[in-house]
Formats: structure tokens, C-alpha cells, sequence
């Protein structure tokens, strides 16, 4: 019998990961969201009810997904959330949440802590009221989020905080690294991606750092300066989505990834083996590479 | 292993059956081991999904050898790890009385 953390023999196309926006509600209103757009009545009333979610997540399982991400909006901010946490957790699911972490009390902590996650992702956006706050545009979220934090590291819950570094808070960026690494188990992600809105807004772009500014964060930080020289040393591999990850909306549509959206399979009225086996193989994306090069390759003759 | 002993599956794992692979998930792991799973080989799994809170571990070896050609020292022997290794995380327990 062999401990992993992964699995290593997986077929080239497997369903191994997903990528699950439960939601698209928030109890706060981010400034770079590209999900907030969607955070309204009319919206949420046409996202995924309990007991859909639940057949799609018994569907995943027995087609053999084993990693599942729990994403919003905030995941917490549906009503049965720990319905579909622990159904998934019962399941066999390795699973992550991401999640803002001002609703999480000490109660919902015990639950996290009797029945566990892979690991909690919470957004930290600042070491500040005043930016923390600016960001959220909630009042009081700053204190619930720490509080938070607290909650889980008492009850030794795996723990990363992270950061999308913009303009409101990119002198924070260091103070909050510095903050999970004093924490000792709890790790650290910083996001470099401001993405549009999902309804195709630019807002987040106004928060967006300069080329010039991502840079110098990058360069105060050997870990940050050396990820960067990383990412930029190495050419692009081809796109992977699809392959042995994939996403599921709000609104149950399958589709390539969160940031790839352009097609999608409908779970609610279609299965998910035929949605991953059929479907998604076909859909478009710009980063991928022909799968099959051509057999004749025309030559140019100049006459 | 002795071979009169029972054991039982701890609700605290989950098996699951990926690609092929039969693997025990952790429900309810502790910091220190948030991030392993538990991967069988074949006859590993073979011999987890015969564990059943009511056979002594001889029987489940002679059950075995009936279906599969091995050799039953062998796979006593194997089996025997198994079970070390089993126990070792809490995915089985010995059922006592």
C-alpha cells in the first residue's frame, strides 16, 4: 500500500479535477469580482438546487474525479452549503474551498474540523482595515476574516491564504506573505490574473498593476522574484484544460475552465460521463495546440 | 496476522475506484497527513474488499486462493503487511469479543 498526495498512472483524458463555482452569491462585493456581476436575485434563482448538485456530484464520483475545488461568489453563502461540503467530503473527494472566510464561525469550524477539508483557500487582501475593507466593500469583513483564520488554525484545518495583487494593495502584498509565513503551516499564494466580469465588464482592469509595478513586487521577494523568473523563462506549455481538469458553473455547465467559458454542456439535462467524454473534447481554446499536425504541409513556389 | 482474527473497516475511510485504481481516502485526517491517499495494488484490493467485520483473516486467505492461483504462504505473508500497513492508519480494526 503507497501514500501519495496524487495519483501518477491516469489515462491521458481522465476527469480527475474540478473546478465547481457553486455560486455566484457573495456577502461582499469585491472590487476586481469577475463573478459579483451575477451576485443578484434573478441570477442566483436560475443556479444549481441541492438536490441537482448532489446527482452531479454522485455522477462525478463514479466517473472517478477525485480532486473537487468548492468556488463562488462564496461558496459559504449558499444555505446548504455543508450539505453539498459534506456529501462531497462523505464521497471520497479530495476537497478545497475557496472562500472569503467572513462567514465562517466557530461553529462551521467544527463542522470543517469533523469532517475535513484537502485544505481551505481564503483571500486575504491586505494586512489593513482601511485596504482589506476597500477591496470588499464590506464593513467589518476585516476583523470576521482574521477571525476566521483563527478558527481554523485552532482546529489545525490546512490553511493558504492569498492575495490578487492590484493597485489598492500592493504595498500590503509582503506584509500578508509575511503574515502566513508566521503562521508557520499556513501557505501562500499571490494572483497576478484580473480577469474581466463574467457579464463582460472591464471594472477589475482599474485595479489591474502596470507591468513595471508587478515587477518591483515581484523584485522585494526572493520566492515572488523567483516564481516570475520562472514563469517568464519558461515558453507556455499547450493548454491543458480539459484534459484531466475541468469546470462546472453555477448554473451546472460543464465547461473547459473558469477563464474559458465560451462553450459549455448542460448537466442539468445531459450526463456528465457523455459531457466529458463527447463534449468538452471538442470545445475551443486559444491556447491549445493542433492535437494532430498535418500530413501535407504546402510549400510556396515562386514561378 | 493471526489467522483467527477478525477485522473491520474504519468509517473513517472512504474507498474509492479511480482509473482503475482502488484508493482509500482519509474523511477525517489530521494536519500531518492532510494531503496523502492510500493507493492498493491489485491484490491489495482484493483482499480490502473481502474485509468484511465477520470473516477471520484465514478464511479470507483460503477465500482467495480458491479464486486466484497463488501460493497461500505467499499471500499470507502478503496480507499480513496489509493488514500492518492497514492498521497502521486506522483504515481497519480488530473486532475484540
Amino acid at each position: 500500500m503507497l501514500a501519495q498526495d496524487k495519483l501518477t498512472h491516469l489515462p491521458e483524458r481522465f476527469p480527475y479535477s474540478c473546478q465547481w463555482e457553486v455560486t455566484c452569491r457573495c456577502n461582499l462585493h469585491c472590487v476586481m469580482c469577475y463573478t459579483d456581476c451575477f451576485n443578484r436575485p434573478d441570477a442566483i434563482r436560475q443556479e444549481l438546487g441541492t438536490a441537482e448538485f448532489l446527482r452531479i456530484m454522485d455522477e462525478l464520483a463514479e466517473a472517478g474525479t477525485l480532486e473537487l475545488c468548492l468556488t463562488g461568489g462564496e461558496p459559504l453563502a449558499r444555505p446548504d452549503f455543508f450539505q453539498l461540503y459534506e456529501h462531497a467530503v462523505r464521497c471520497g473527494f479530495l476537497v478545497t474551498v475557496f472562500s472569503n472566510g467572513t462567514l465562517i464561525t466557530e461553529a462551521h469550524a467544527d463542522r470543517f474540523a469533523a469532517l475535513r477539508p484537502h485544505r481551505i483557500e481564503i483571500s486575504l487582501h491586505g494586512t489593513t482595515r482601511q485596504t482589506f475593507e476597500r477591496i470588499t466593500q464590506g464593513q467589518g469583513s476585516y476583523d470576521r476574516c482574521l477571525q476566521a483564520i483563527g478558527f481554523l488554525l485552532d482546529r489545525q484545518i490546512p490553511l493558504v491564504l492569498k492575495s490578487t495583487a492590484m493597485t489598492l494593495n500592493q504595498r500590503e502584498i509582503l506584509d500578508v506573505k509575511r503574515y502566513a509565513a508566521s503562521l508557520e503551516t499556513v501557505g501562500y499564494k499571490l494572483g497576478e490574473e484580473i480577469r474581466p466580469e463574467l457579464d463582460g465588464g472591464a471594472g477589475p482592469f482599474q485595479y489591474a498593476l502596470s507591468e513595471p509595478d508587478l515587477a518591483d513586487l515581484n523584485q522585494r521577494d526572493p520566492d515572488l522574484w523567483r516564481d516570475a523568473c520562472q514563469r517568464d523563462s519558461l515558453e507556455a506549455p499547450p493548454c491543458r484544460s480539459g484534459m484531466r481538469a475541468f469546470h462546472i458553473d453555477a448554473y451546472g455547465r460543464l465547461q473547459l475552465c473558469s477563464g474559458n467559458r465560451r462553450q459549455s454542456y448542460d448537466l442539468r439535462t445531459g450526463s456528465f460521463q457523455t459531457g466529458f467524454f463527447e463534449a468538452l473534447q471538442a470545445f475551443a481554446c486559444d491556447w491549445k495546440t493542433s492535437q494532430e499536425p498535418a500530413l501535407i504541409h504546402p510549400r510556396m513556389h515562386h514561378v | 496476522m493471526t489467522p483467527t482474527s477478525i477485522y473491520i473497516k474504519h468509517p473513517d475511510y472512504v474507498q474509492r475506484d479511480v482509473a482503475g485504481e482502488c484508493i482509500l481516502v482519509p474523511i477525517r485526517r489530521t494536519l500531518a497527513e492532510a494531503n496523502s491517499i492510500y493507493v492498493l495494488n491489485e491484490t491489495g484490493a482484493a483482499l480490502w474488499n473481502r474485509i468484511d467485520g465477520r470473516r477471520m483473516a484465514q478464511e479470507i486467505v483460503t477465500d482467495f486462493c480458491g479464486e486466484y492461483e497463488v501460493e497461500p504462504d505467499q499471500l499470507a505473508k502478503d496480507f499480513t503487511s496489509l493488514l500492518d500497513d492497514l492498521l497502521s492508519i486506522r483504515a481497519v480494526e480488530e473486532v475484540t469479543g
